[in-house]
């Protein structure tokens, strides 16, 4: 009976731990690079800070731009999953940000433009899709002492104060806004596990990885706003959770395309 | 044979917390020997922290170490009192960095390993590992800079090589609040005189009032008080307020509504256990309450009512008699225990 007992437990361990979560789904044979770049746009015109851009009747000017992209599979022409290791990237367009009494007196993180990642030891292949998250997973997102890829809750990503919920912020976008004589600094920031969004994206052709040097993927933020009046709502977050959930669906769903193969 | 199975369940009770761990370069790191009490549930927790030894010997420096301050004065303890378990017998600390009075009574810390539905008053962080950041940080608490904190812990051997040995790798903010939530998961608080009844040991007994007292607790209380860890790990409105409006200090009055933002959550606060009632005064979420004699008062005949008020508290309270309020307090000083707030494993280390 105990022996039973010993052996039923001593399994379940095994096999409770045998389930590595950053573990690729297939065994690499031959491995290469490939990138994937996030390019961020306002409609057809490239995004940048400091910038008027028109969204609707009203006329917008962004200082930052951040979320982070997690969870990333490659799909190949055979359903293949490539599960990418340690996949928590934080994308960003930001000028100097001072970050100071958040987990630091002085703070300042440093202007930055980041929209590609460079995937590395990918399995040779054609690949048909890509498979992403905006945010972080329950798991990463409720426990801030779990390191993976590049989360950190020293880049004002998180929240560790007394605000919400201790955990990520998925994404934050901020800026000012005009319509007519009516001027207003907006931030739209999403977080909350109930808003992590998952997505996949079609290539327009298989792409080989042996090839092709990577992927653009688009990034429409004028359809991260779709449908959100800033001038009325220029604070977005937890405490607007209807609004914070458009903000974040929209950006699954309708805010990022497929753009080129870079050959 | 019941005793050897028993047995056999606490070792690979043990490993499993253990089984986790990154094969490799480890130094031996023996598991920490989680003991459950035998009428308490399982504790469920899977946070990726396995507890060791190491890890939690660590925490306990970590736990009662003033260097985890800004000015290097206060330490977790300054509001956690092994002595007062692991609370600090004032209404609102300012024993922070700033000097100035918290907005929340700090909670006592006890049986944390089955607190697996949220911390601080309002369940804002899922678990001990993202709690300790708040108190670290937050400028009336620690108000500690993180990477300081990282460079003044790798001025100490003790620690270069605790870290080392409870985690395998160097001192970081993350392996600090690992470490904390180990410690504070070792703190088991079973051993009332009420557990020595419920076991049946040590020839222990009830008297009359203390028996028809609990009685009383568990028909009147037990929706939230329930089991033998005597909370629900749930938050509720227990009517101590009815006006929720106030939205100062980011709403610290609303509750759990802060956390979730559903009009339901509007002045929810977590249910503390009633156990170790005796050194954790003064009570509720704002310590307004200096007795219990005030605290069964109030769910005898105060109860503010609002929308959100618990279904289990009648609105006009539960209207017990002198006697009843004598016999519920009587049982209440059943579950102190006062071994825990003596054991010397949990106090600060001699040494350091």
């Amino acid at each position: 009976m105990i022996r039973i007992i010993i052996f039923a437990l001593l399994s379940a361990l095994f096999f409770a731990c045998s389930d590595d979560e950053n573990a690729p789904l297939v065994k690499p044979v031959a491995t290469g690079e490939l990138s994937l770049t996030f390019d961020a746009r306002v409609g057809n015109t490239d995004f940048a800070l400091d910038k008027d851009f028109t969204i609707g009747s009203q006329t917008v000017s962004f200082t930052k731009l951040r979320y982070w992209v997690s969870n990333m599979v490659l799909v190949d022409t055979k359903g293949t999953e490539y599960m990418v290791p340690d996949s928590y990237f934080l994308m960003e367009e930001v000028g100097e940000l001072d970050l100071s009494g958040t987990i630091n007196d002085k703070l300042i993180y440093p202007a930055n433009k980041r929209e590609m990642i460079t995937l590395k030891g990918i399995p040779a292949g054609e690949y048909k899709s890509v498979k992403f998250s905006i945010g972080v997973d329950a798991r990463h997102n409720d426990n801030l002492s779990l390191r993976a890829g590049e989360l950190s809750i020293a880049n004002g990503m998180s929240s560790i104060v007394w605000m919400w919920h201790s955990s990520y912020i998925f994404s934050s976008l901020a800026g000012s806004v005009k319509q007519g004589s009516e001027t207003k600094t907006f931030k739209a920031e999403t977080g909350l596990n109930a808003n992590y969004k998952s997505m996949t994206i079609d290539f327009a052709a298989p792409v080989n990885s042996a090839t092709a040097k990577g992927v653009v993927l688009l990034v429409d933020v004028a359809k991260i706003l779709n449908g959100i009046d800033l001038i009325k709502n220029s604070t977005i977050n937890a405490a607007t959770a209807p609004l914070m959930s458009a903000v974040a669906t929209n950006q699954a769903t309708k805010a990022i395309a497929f753009g080129s193969t870079v050959q | 044979m019941m005793v050897c199975i028993r047995k056999i369940a606490i070792l690979l009770l043990a490993l499993a917390l253990n089984a986790c761990d990154k094969p490799g370069l480890a130094p031996k790191n023996e598991p920490y020997r989680f003991v459950i009490p035998a009428h308490f549930p399982k504790p469920a927790f899977d946070t990726g922290n396995p507890a060791s030894r190491a890890g939690v010997q660590l925490g306990r420096m970590l736990f009662y170490d003033t260097r985890l301050s800004a000015d290097n004065q206060v330490s977790c303890a300054s509001c956690h009192d092994p002595k007062l378990a692991f609370s600090d017998g004032v209404k609102l600390s300012d024993a922070g960095v700033s000097a100035t009075a918290l907005l929340r009574n700090s909670p006592a810390l006890f049986n944390m390993a089955w607190a697996n539905n949220g911390l601080f008053w309002d369940g804002g962080a899922t678990n001990l590992e993202s709690q300790a950041f708040a108190p670290l940080t937050a400028h009336d608490e620690m108000a500690q800079d993180l990477d300081q904190l990282v460079m003044e812990l790798n001025a100490a051997p003790a620690y270069v090589s605790g870290f080392q040995q409870a985690f395998n790798e160097p001192v970081s903010a993350q392996n600090v609040a690992k470490a904390l939530s180990q410690f504070q998961r070792s703190l088991i608080s079973a051993d009332s005189k009420y557990d020595r009844y419920r076991l049946n040991s040590h020839g222990e007994s009830l008297t009359v009032d203390e028996l028809k007292g609990q009685a009383l607790v568990r028909q009147k209380c037990q929706s939230c008080r329930a089991g033998e860890l005597f909370t629900d790990q749930s938050f509720h409105n227990n009517g101590i307020n009815s006006d929720f409006s106030n939205t100062q200090h980011e709403g610290i009055i609303q509750g759990r509504y802060r956390i979730t933002y559903e009009p339901a959550d509007l002045g929810k606060f977590k249910t503390p256990s009633l156990r170790n009632l005796a050194f954790t005064a003064p009570y509720m979420h704002d310590g307004r309450f200096d007795t219990l004699d005030e605290v069964v008062r109030h769910y005898s005949n105060d109860i503010k009512g609002s929308t959100t008020l618990s279904s289990h508290l009648p609105k006009e309270g539960f209207g017990f008699s002198q006697l009843e309020k004598k016999q519920i307090i009587a049982f209440l000083h059943t579950l102190n225990d006062y071994s825990f707030t003596e054991n010397p494993n949990h106090q600060k280390l001699a040494n350091h």
